[in-house]
């Protein structure tokens, strides 16, 4: 288990290095893929299993597939990715400042779980995460309703503003 | 635009100021402020032309900024002290983020860069929406919280008056002069806060009524810049000779309304030993004195060159309503003598 959150680690931060050693949107859209996907298996590592489910779902399959089409719009004749020398360049420089830093900072031990619980003996047990999704369900009804038409106002927003294509407010797509 | 649209989006403004006067949760009050700002982005963009598209542009990143700073600030507050309630923030950090994040929302200075450029981009019944109601949402908050720093909002308060009077001197386009005398009422409304919040309510009152008047005035007289302004004498006279007041009002001359707020906070000031910043608000007033008196200058005390046609053109009835003028004409000049009632009114 150590092992393998190991690997989700050292992929995380490798992900991190790439995404910031600025390469095309492209190959940047394809490293917050990956550090999201390895976030994901640290989180399941510290007991944040629905945290990580909703993670994949809403910001994977929802914003970044957002961000990766916007991404296509802007496309590039040449995308450059490690294979060009000044992404490359940079991308070993963040290493070796990771590496720098992991030598000032060795040593000490995290274990703990992520979520608060709550328990009652051998009665129940209150989960932070699912637990809080109940009462947003139950006692939050409110700001749930309010939550739900601030989103349906945004796609209104949304709409109105792209409506038109060329013609409307975005001319120069 | 769609009505249904329309409607939606007018709808989504009215709630989300009102959600933010009823709430007493940090985040619902966050909640308020996002939906003001999402539900008028259309409403500016409406004319798709590219001035205006940056116009709003410039808005929406201002406005996600300071919305962005305030949840921070809220969050750190629950982090340090547990509490989400409006009034209870005691902890001088958060206290601090709120002043400055609220401070751009409304375009106090040093945070007032936008508000020029942006209400210069947009027609002038937008930039009514966005002077009179956009202010209110925010407000509510500034009134409520308990401010930690008194010289921060001293400074807040005179570098707006005094940019808002030195940045309009220059202005030609009519609405870049509406956006400095925000700044400038702003100031005034900031300074005394800390000192009488009832103070403060009634100047933010006051300015919208003044403010509403001029904008429905340029609106009336489809001008936006001096010199179409100085030409609309013939279009409706009775305006003509009217708008002086409603201007100097602005101004904050006596015996109008304007000079009601003005009053109080200098009293106010001088009750609490800051007669130095007392004089310095009150020689920064007339900077704006000068720009609003170039404008009844242009309008209604001289007639300026125009060929004969200007002089009589076809005074058909308003497509635009103009009973919403007439009664913030009205109460922009006469409110003076009921000074007592209002202060009253509005300390609770």
């Amino acid at each position: 288990m150590v092992y393998v959150m190991f690997m989700f680690l050292f992929g995380l931060v490798l992900g991190l290095a790439a995404v910031a050693s600025n390469p095309s949107p492209y190959f940047a859209a394809l490293g917050l893929v990956a550090v999201a996907g390895m976030g994901c298996g640290v989180l399941v590592g510290h007991g944040g299993s629905f945290l990580s489910l909703v993670l994949f779902l809403i910001y994977l399959g929802g914003m970044l597939v957002v961000f990766a089409y916007s991404a296509a719009l802007a496309a590039e004749p040449y995308p450059e990715g490690w294979g060009s020398w000044p992404v490359l360049g940079v991308m070993v420089a963040y290493l070796v400042g990771v590496c720098v830093a992991a030598g000032l900072f060795w040593g000490g031990w995290y274990e703990g779980a992520w979520v608060s619980a709550d328990e009652f003996a051998e009665f129940s047990v209150f989960r932070g995460d699912v637990g809080g999704v109940a009462l947003m369900y139950s006692a939050g009804g409110g700001v749930l309703v309010l939550g739900a038409w601030v989103l349906l106002l945004t796609l209104f927003v949304v709409l109105e503003l792209t409506r038109g294509l060329g013609r409307g407010a975005l001319r120069a797509v | 635009m769609n009505p249904y649209i329309l409607a939606i989006l007018l709808f989504g403004l009215g709630l989300g100021t009102t959600i933010t006067f009823a709430s007493s949760h940090w985040l619902l009050a966050w909640m308020g402020l996002e939906m003001n700002t999402l539900a008028i982005i259309p409403l500016m963009a409406q004319h798709h032309h590219p001035r205006a598209v940056e116009a709003t542009t410039k808005y929406f990143l201002t406005q996600a900024a300071a919305a962005a700073t305030l949840l921070f600030a809220s969050i750190t507050n629950a982090w340090l002290t547990g509490q989400w309630e409006i009034q209870q923030i005691t902890h001088p950090l958060p206290t601090t983020m709120i002043t400055l994040a609220l401070a751009l929302k409304i375009g106090l200075a040093p945070l007032h860069a936008w508000l020029p450029e942006v209400l210069q981009g947009l027609d002038l019944t937008t930039g009514l929406i966005l002077s009179t109601w956009q202010k209110l949402a925010p407000f509510a908050l500034i009134l409520q919280i308990q401010p930690s720093n008194s010289t921060t909002l001293i400074i807040l308060g005179l570098a707006s008056t005094l940019i808002g009077g030195w940045g309009g001197l220059n202005q030609t386009q009519l609405r870049k002069i509406l956006a400095y005398s925000s700044i400038a009422h702003l100031g005034w409304m900031i300074l005394v806060l800390q000192f009488s919040p009832s103070i403060t309510l009634l100047t933010l009152l006051t300015y919208l009524i003044m403010t509403s008047s001029t904008f429905l005035v340029f609106k009336l007289n489809k001008s936006t810049n001096i010199n179409t302004l100085a030409t609309s004498w013939a279009k409706a006279p009775a305006l003509t000779a009217l708008t002086p007041l409603i201007l100097l009002s602005l101004g904050g001359l006596p015996p109008l309304t304007g000079f009601m707020p003005k009053w109080l906070i200098l009293q106010e000031l001088t009750k609490q030993g800051l007669a130095p910043t007392a004089t310095l608000a009150a020689l920064s007033a007339l900077l704006s004195l000068y720009f609003y008196l170039r404008l009844s200058y242009a309008m209604t005390l001289t007639i300026s060159p125009n060929s004969l046609l200007g002089t009589a053109p076809w005074r058909l009835p308003s497509t635009q309503l103009t009973y919403p003028l007439a009664t913030s004409t009205a109460l922009t000049i006469c409110l003076l003598p009921l000074t007592p009632a209002i202060s009253a009114l509005l300390t609770p």
